[in-house]
């Protein structure tokens, strides 16, 4: 048992002087990932996109159309930007990239208004940028319904009604949203936090199967192992020990860094957060031996690591749900680590619920920490008899 | 020697590393990984994952306090809706709660008791929508649809009490100011539709610079020296021959994977597709090229072969985000603008969205379009440098090897 420590205490001491000898480790451990959380927590520090282009055709050009459009203006989200003649014209500044939308007022629509002849009045937004769309959307329509309400109310104080007359005739049901946790609609918070853990397995994915690989390709395998007395378990544990610490100093820094200093919403307790950091780092350099294990060459494993690992981003499920995507591949969003990490960080750190809710992601992580078991023989004897071939 | 000689001599060069690196690319199977199968299996996949477009059916969960006519009406035309199901029924918020945190439903709208007798006295009736935020096309769904099913009932009551005598008068008054919202350029507000154009321009980038790294990673490995060219052959002198030599195998090859890419995928799976064959061919030519010469550009900094997969295959998700379309480029901030000018799948994706997606001609594009010639040509002028630089450096190696071996033969007969 002492004997054991002892190896692997001297493999770890190993393990240290290549990450520091090589410089793509602390490039790919420390500064790519914590560069990526800068990336994206800066790229939507707004939260919402804001101020976005719109333009105007306001063919009827009265007091009434103007004071909407100033109203329009005064939307966050929205800023008028351009005014055209025409809807064509319009339309071309939308393909050039002026103007994400536009508002229409046809001639005669106050005229109409007036004479209570229901004028018609449009909004045409782009849908090939998603976000922005949809929210401009949103503007837009309200925009829209204000002037509505605007010409009612006008003719119901005329006839003599209290203001909380009006506001019940013109809206007799009230929709009252909670948007539970994230009342800021904040975009950073719900992207981010995927990505970012996204990210960082795969860095983990990766540099796991990296290490493991340029023992054959360095020539270094059977040192190393001679170092463990060819028990794979006790060379696996040294190897991978240092830089689990790494690891988990750079996913707490950054669960430091965005829940606590930015302060995105978790309603669950710090611990959780502890918990869920240690079954990420574990659970991807599971995968990462696994992956290895299965095909054991540097590029290989390298390959299917990092095509993985983009590939979960999507099948994470977080900005186009899995509930949305065909069943198969519901199932298999199951061989994602990310999924269930996303899974277990919405219900237990976003929303709070207990760990007994997520325990079927909970258990999964587990089986993922659990894989390289399976592969261990085939390791061993890849790292004693294989020689590597460029 | 006659310039005409010349310009045989460096075609004849040009053919032969041509040769030797489409050999190479043929021969090994991690550049044949990224050239061939993630281009023609990776939009397969993703055209998969986002082939449903929209999420309907979204399980919400209703706790009807007041179940009266009025609530039980807005509960069934909220179920009637494409997007809402009602899944559950429950007692009280509690039991909602935990509905949640099961994952069975994605919110909870809650009818309060008072609700109908509130809309009967004239006051406003309230409903109250509880959305889990973790997903932002359930909530957009929810939310929706419960803000619809509101007016829409809404409309009918205001009628009812407005005691007009037309329903051309009724229909008036409830909306005096009638609107409409057209969705242009992708009308069903499709996921797929939306981010797959930008992803497939970003699969041709990363898939050419992954794999010109590889081929130049093991170049270096199996040289002696672990040099980029070999020294002494006649053939590898001119970097301009390298540079054309290597970038033909690669045109060569992307002229079929980016048809693939850019014609292929859309047609096989009905997304949005306005852009002519002239003009995407227009606007891939330089695209295609500037990737290559990207590609180059970076390969010549890669010590290792797996090296470059740990640095372009993590930069994907941020490049993608810097295209400016899943967040709306006047958002992103200034510096990352600037560092997004240095890949040409900014300009590329953006191109190709606003010509395919959105029917733009060359001419609304040509700012994009300028851009993508001058990355080609700059990454070209780069191109040619570094391996101008990396001979220059392979001979010095050479010659420092060499010297040293002479010395240690001199010092061998000194001794002798």
């Amino acid at each position: 048992m002492l004997e054991a420590l002892r190896q692997i205490y001297n493999i770890m001491l190993r393990e240290l002087a290549i990450l520091r000898k090589n410089y793509i480790y602390p490039f790919c451990m420390v500064v790519f990932p914590l560069g990526v959380m800068v990336f994206f927590t800066q790229l939507m520090d707004d939260g919402l996109p804001t101020e976005m282009p719109i333009g105007i055709v306001d063919a009827d050009n009265t007091t009434t159309t103007r004071a909407l459009i100033r109203r329009l203006d005064a939307f966050q989200m929205s800023r008028i930007t351009h005014s055209y003649a025409t809807v064509a014209e319009a339309r071309k500044a939308i393909q050039n990239n002026e103007i994400y939308g536009f508002l229409y007022f046809p001639k005669g629509t106050t005229e109409k208004l007036l004479a209570s002849r229901q004028p018609k009045i449009s909004y045409y937004y782009s849908y090939t940028t998603l976000a922005a769309g949809a929210l401009l959307m949103r503007d837009l329509k309200t925009i829209s319904t204000l002037g509505s309400a605007a010409v009612g109310q006008a003719t119901m104080r005329a006839k003599g009604f209290t203001p909380d007359q009006i506001q019940t005739f013109l809206q007799p049901i009230k929709i009252d949203l909670h948007q539970i946790a994230n009342p800021w609609t904040s975009y950073n918070s719900y992207l981010s936090t995927m990505i970012v853990p996204g990210m960082m397995m795969l860095f983990i994915f990766l540099i796991t199967a990296y290490s493991l690989g340029t023992e054959l390709k360095f020539n270094t395998s059977k040192q190393w192992m001679e170092m463990a007395d060819n028990n794979v378990t006790i060379a696996l544990i040294g190897k991978l020990l240092p830089q689990t610490m790494i690891w988990l100093a750079v996913v707490y820094s950054y669960q430091y860094y965005v829940f606590f200093h930015l302060g995105f919403p978790h309603l669950g307790s710090p611990w959780m957060l502890v918990l869920l950091g240690l079954m990420q780092v574990l659970a991807s350099q599971g995968f990462g031996v696994f992956a290895f294990g299965l095909l054991p060459s540097l590029r290989m494993s390298m390959s299917v690591c990092s095509l993985w690992a983009v590939l979960s981003i999507s099948m994470a499920g977080s900005a186009f749900p899995v509930m949305g995507m065909d069943r198969p591949l519901q199932s298999l969003s199951w061989l994602f680590p990310l999924r269930h990490y996303y899974m277990i960080y919405q219900t237990c750190v976003f929303n709070g619920f207990p760990l007994i809710e997520s325990w079927f992601h909970f258990a999964a992580l587990t089986g993922f920490l659990l894989l390289p078991w399976m592969v261990v023989k085939k390791i061993k004897n890849a790292m004693l008899t294989y020689v590597y071939i460029p | 020697m006659s310039i005409f000689h010349k310009i045989y001599e460096d075609l004849q060069h040009i053919c032969y590393i041509w040769r030797r690196e489409m050999q190479q690319v043929v021969k090994d199977e991690g550049i044949l990984i990224f050239f061939f199968v993630v281009p023609i299996a990776y939009p397969l996949l993703y055209s998969w994952i986002y082939n449903n477009e929209t999420v309907h059916e979204v399980p919400v969960c209703v706790v009807d306090m007041s179940n009266t006519g009025l609530s039980r009406e807005f509960v069934h035309k909220c179920d009637a809706s494409p997007d809402i199901r009602v899944a559950y029924y429950a007692q009280d918020l509690d039991e909602g709660i935990s509905l949640v945190s099961r994952q069975l439903v994605k919110g909870i709208y809650f009818i309060p008791p008072d609700f109908e007798t509130n809309v009967l006295r004239m006051k406003q009736g309230i409903i109250s929508v509880y959305c889990d935020m973790s997903l932002m096309l359930t909530y957009k769904a929810i939310f929706q649809t419960s803000q619809l099913v509101s007016m829409e009932m809404g409309k009918q009551i205001q009628t009812k009490l407005s005691g007009l005598y037309t329903s051309r008068e009724e229909a008036i008054s409830a909306k005096p100011l009638d609107y409409e919202d057209v969705p242009i350029f992708n009308p069903k507000g499709g996921y797929g539709s939306f981010v797959l154009p930008a992803v497939l321009m970003l699969i041709l980038q990363q898939t050419l610079v992954l794999g010109i790294g590889l081929s130049a990673g093991t170049t270096r490995e199996e040289n002696p020296l672990g040099a980029l060219v070999p020294v002494g052959d006649k053939r590898y002198e001119s970097s301009f021959a390298i540079v054309f030599g290597k970038a033909l195998v690669y045109f060569m090859i992307y002229a079929v994977m980016g048809a693939w890419l850019v014609a292929g995928v859309p047609r096989l799976f009905h997304f949005p597709q306005l852009a002519t064959w002239q003009s995407l061919l227009t606007i891939m030519l330089p695209y295609t090229l500037a990737c290559i010469f990207f590609g180059i550009v970076v390969s010549c900094l890669v010590k290792y072969r797996e090296n470059v997969m740990l640095i372009m295959v993590f930069a994907s998700v941020p490049m993608l985000f810097l295209t400016g379309i899943s967040w709306p480029q006047n958002n992103i901030p200034g510096w990352l603008q600037g560092v997004s000018w240095l890949f040409p799948s900014t300009f590329g994706a953006r191109a190709y969205v606003r010509m395919n997606s959105m029917g733009a001609t060359l001419y609304d594009v040509q700012t994009e379009y300028r851009i993508l010639w001058i990355q080609a040509g700059a990454y070209f002028l780069l191109a040619v440098a570094v391996y101008r630089y990396q001979i220059l450096r392979a001979r010095r190696y050479a010659k420092e090897r060499l010297m040293f071996l002479k010395h240690n033969k001199e010092a061998r007969t000194l001794n002798s």
